[in-house]
């Protein structure tokens, strides 16, 4: 172990902070429970509105997996009043559009023409009439796109090792359903998912664009005036699989092979949340070749055009992954996933070179503001924020958190988040399943994998 | 290094100034060729840079397809004053973010910063713009991983397909290859060959910047004349693309599998150069026939008849020439022959019939809407005036409308007739092995 390093990284230069980006965030409960965040920007020549429900594909009755996302993607295919057609005839002109999923609706629109925008939303939101050509039609599609995805072997490997981090939990399914639970779904199923879980207490609304806040909040209470349902929200249990090492491969015949190593990750509100943001712009995703993995793998050994690893961009209300992906030749398994533990276990052993920590910190300085000139990355926060709870001077309090990483922080939380000895490693391409479990059993010095046992999550 | 000619920096002659995006936009250029266009916009504390060379696997032979390429991921190997590495700790120091890609007509190098901090990219472009260093050990690492890159695009179906039908399409013309090359190219090529490559593209004369965002047009200029005024122009670029356009002599069709069941189906024409009347006219094409649920292909394809999972036109116009493409996914209860001739339909109907004046209306209006995306932050401005300004004309980026506004039916009935004729075409399909 290296404890060269004891003192707190060098303070980061004081030049590498950057403005904090302008968010005029208003937050209103609107009359039917919902909550609604504007954020006012001047000049706008795009509205962005993003309408979040609590839920998602967790609320899927057993059997019927891919009913949440189902239904999200048909709520703009007709409405009591206005069939589609009618819908796109007057959204497309302005560039606008509408998209569901499992998880709300989102939409933007160029211009001035933010009502109409708001005004379809709300509509398909409220009384969406489900029609059954267009019920049909959707659900032919995604058939299709699942026995596609069948023989698409980054798809199956991304599946694969999610299966193996979540188990049967919910997150562990894919938001789309499988072929099997897809088939069973009737319209009926639709319309009584919408009913029972298209809650606006459940709803939150993010509008970005030149619009006054009040004349939204105004807009969105008479448009939701007939939005009332209250129906509290029930979740299934939360129980993952115990971390233990397992191992999943998917064969294809293929140039390269896809590697996703990695395991159980973290909550938004982990108290190391920081400190594993700048852990992962050292370890994997600091920018070019910045980040040790990249460096490694990528530049000196050319082993892969792809290659990077995080836990903080997953992290939720529910744990998200430690994932590390390359996309590589199928010769280069072993050396690729032998880099991967190798790295992990570097930055939970050593503490990193105050060289590294001082530049992950600058660049997060430097950066973290940039990105919000888009309308709809401006909503997008907006959720998050109000989802995790983050208080109203979070943006500009972010750079103050990172600046105070030192490299024991980051130690400390790859040790905390961070288990090399225990991956789950899913591989997908040219490449048999005995000869995968071969090299995992030999890059971990054992033989075979514990069976899934589970435990209660963290939160 | 270059030669020991140092022009003196100073502007040719004053710019003249446009307002397109929201952004006050100008061009200047320096002495020694260097075009520098700066599209002034202040709405957030944000710059981006970005640095066009004409250069791209246009200018290719075949014998070196992908070396521009395998060249643009060299750019960032080092330079003796800046070493390898260091462009990306440099970004990472300073918080920004950069990028690099190739196309057919052009490489671009591209940078965005908080405002405050933007000049110093300037310093790393100028510098390898010259002092490329191309150590071997270094070439053949990342070999690798272009080799890699390819290997990933082979793992796609769709990137298969269209390379294929690209391929028939510019039998004669330097179009006709991928722009990461083939193995058979890039496995013999050596530095020495890339040097020359690079000698002869990577000068002031040859290169266009576009500095877009929050930065004043006078200290833009000033940092561009400070870093790169210095730079001998090199020598103009005579080289001409490879090869020539065939009027083709018939469809040509051929046909792939995969190991999955999709049955993907790629129709592509030759068409025309960038910003020339068939481009904005098919243009309009594109957005009659795929953009929106309310354009003819989607309507009729994918949400009434169920013929396809998914449809997407491209109207491709690069320098030369150009190509439009229509991809399409068969819903599996369709026959590939059914969507083929739905799709053969759809085209007749455009060469034979006027387009209602509602529906041009509407097309016409969704490609005006389409700018306001196109400008959204500084990175798309920069990006799109730099396209227009390697390619083209800077100046038609972000016009309002005005040039697609003087299409009409008729001009469309004609362009579909002449240009995307059956004879014309070729068809590629990708069907379950």
């Amino acid at each position: 172990m290296n404890d060269a390093v004891h003192t707190p990284a060098s303070k980061p230069k004081a030049d590498s902070r950057i403005a904090a980006p302008r968010l005029n965030v208003v937050r209103f409960e609107l009359d039917c429970g919902a909550v609604l965040l504007v954020d006012q920007r001047p000049g706008a020549s795009v509205t962005a509105i993003k309408l979040h429900l609590k839920g998602g594909h967790s609320l899927d009755p057993a059997g019927l997996e891919g009913l949440a996302s189902l239904t999200g993607s048909l709520l703009d295919q007709g409405t009591k009043s206005r069939t589609e057609e009618q819908i796109a005839e007057v959204l497309e002109p302005k560039g606008g559009g509408i998209r569901g999923d499992a998880n709300g609706l989102s939409g933007s629109i160029a211009g001035d023409a933010w009502k109409q925008l708001a005004g379809l939303i709300a509509e398909a939101v409220c009384e969406p009439s489900f029609p059954k050509d267009k019920f049909a039609r959707q659900k032919e599609r995604l058939l299709d796109r699942l026995l596609i995805e069948r023989d698409d072997h980054r798809t199956q490997a991304g599946r694969l090792f999610r299966r193996m981090v979540y188990g049967k939990h919910w997150m562990g399914r894919a938001v789309y359903g499988s072929l099997e639970s897809v088939v069973r779904i009737t319209r009926k199923d639709v319309v009584a998912f919408h009913a029972k879980n298209w809650c606006p207490t459940r709803a939150a609304i993010a509008v970005c664009g030149d619009v006054d806040p009040e004349t939204v909040r105004r807009f969105f209470n008479r448009r939701f005036k007939a939005w009332t349902s209250k129906r509290k929200l029930e979740r299934a249990d939360i129980r993952f699989p115990e971390r233990a090492s397992r191992c999943e491969a998917f064969y294809a015949k293929r140039q390269q092979v896809h590697v996703y190593l990695g395991h159980l990750g973290i909550t938004r509100d982990n108290p190391h949340y920081s400190a594993l943001v700048v852990m992962d712009h050292i370890l994997g995703t600091g920018p070019g070749f910045s980040n040790r993995i990249s460096r490694k793998l990528r530049d000196e050994q050319g082993l892969a055009y792809t290659v990077h690893a995080d836990v903080h961009s997953s992290a939720g209300v529910f744990p998200g992954m430690f994932t590390a992906y390359i996309g590589t030749s199928p010769e280069h398994i072993e050396r690729a996933t032998h880099g991967f533990l190798e790295e992990m276990k570097r930055i939970r052993d050593d503490l990193v070179e105050e060289h590294e920590l001082e530049l992950a910190v600058n660049y997060l300085l430097g950066s973290y503001a940039l990105g919000y000139e888009r309308a709809s990355r401006r909503a997008n926060f907006m959720i998050s924020a109000e989802r995790f709870g983050l208080p109203p001077n979070y943006l500009e309090s972010l750079p103050d958190k990172f600046a105070a990483v030192t490299a024991h922080d980051v130690r400390e939380a790859a040790r905390a988040c961070l288990f090399p000895d225990k991956p789950c490693f899913a591989v997908a391409g040219p490449v048999r399943k005995r000869d995968v479990e071969a090299i995992f059993a030999k890059l971990l010095g054992k033989q075979g994998s514990k069976r899934n046992r589970t435990t209660k999550a963290r939160d | 290094m270059r030669g020991p000619r140092k022009p003196r920096a100073q502007w040719r002659k004053a710019p003249s100034t446009l307002t397109l995006g929201g952004a006050s936009v100008s061009e200047s250029r320096l002495r020694n060729g260097l075009r520098v266009i700066v599209a002034e916009r202040h709405t957030d504390p944000v710059v981006a840079s970005l640095l066009m060379y004409k250069v791209g696997s246009r200018y290719e032979s075949e014998v070196e397809a992908g070396v521009s390429h395998f060249l643009e991921h060299m750019m960032f190997k080092g330079t003796p004053s800046i070493g390898k590495g260091e462009v990306d700790r440099i970004t990472t120091e300073l918080g920004g973010h950069n990028n690099a890609f190739t196309s057919y007509d052009h490489t671009g190098y591209w940078f965005e910063m908080a405002s405050d901090r933007w000049e110093g990219v300037l310093g790393i472009e100028a510098d390898r713009m010259q002092n490329l260093e191309l150590d071997p050990r270094e070439f053949d690492s990342e070999r690798n991983v272009v080799l890699e890159e390819l290997a990933m695009s082979e793992d796609d179906p769709w990137r298969v397909l269209t390379q294929k039908v690209q391929t028939a399409m510019f039998p004669r013309h330097s179009y006709r290859w991928p722009v990461i090359g083939y193995p058979d190219t890039l496995v013999p090529l050596t530095v020495e060959d890339m040097r020359r490559h690079y000698e002869r593209f990577y000068h002031p004369s040859n290169a266009t910047l576009v500095i877009s965002g929050d930065v004043k047009k006078r200290a833009a200029l000033a940092a561009a004349r400070k870093h790169f005024g210095e730079i001998p122009a090199g020598e103009e670029v005579t080289r001409r693309p490879y090869g020539s356009f065939l009027e083709p002599d018939g469809e040509t069709r051929l046909n792939m599998s995969w190991e999955d069941a999709a049955k993907r189906l790629c129709i592509s024409w030759p068409t025309n150069s960038v910003c020339t009347d068939d481009d904005y006219t098919l243009d309009l094409v594109t957005t009659l026939l795929a953009q929106g649920r309310n354009s003819r292909l989607q309507r009729r394809l994918v949400l009434d008849e169920g013929l396809a999972t998914s449809i997407s036109i491209s109207n491709e116009c690069w320098v030369d020439g150009g190509s439009f493409w229509i991809l399409a996914e068969c819903s599996q209860g369709t026959a590939p022959e059914r969507l083929e001739q739905a799709i053969e339909e759809e085209l007749r109907r455009l060469a034979t019939e006027k387009v209602p004046a509602a529906e041009l209306k509407r097309a016409r209006s969704i490609l005006l809407a389409s700018e306001a995306y196109d400008c959204e932050t500084v990175s798309d401005l920069g990006d799109e005036i730099a396209e227009f300004a390697i390619d083209a004309d800077w100046r038609l980026a972000f016009d309002g409308g005005a040039r697609h506004a003087l299409v009409t039916s008729a001009r469309i009935k004609e362009c579909v007739q002449r240009l995307l004729s059956p004879e014309r075409r070729v068809v590629g399909w990708c069907l379950p092995r």
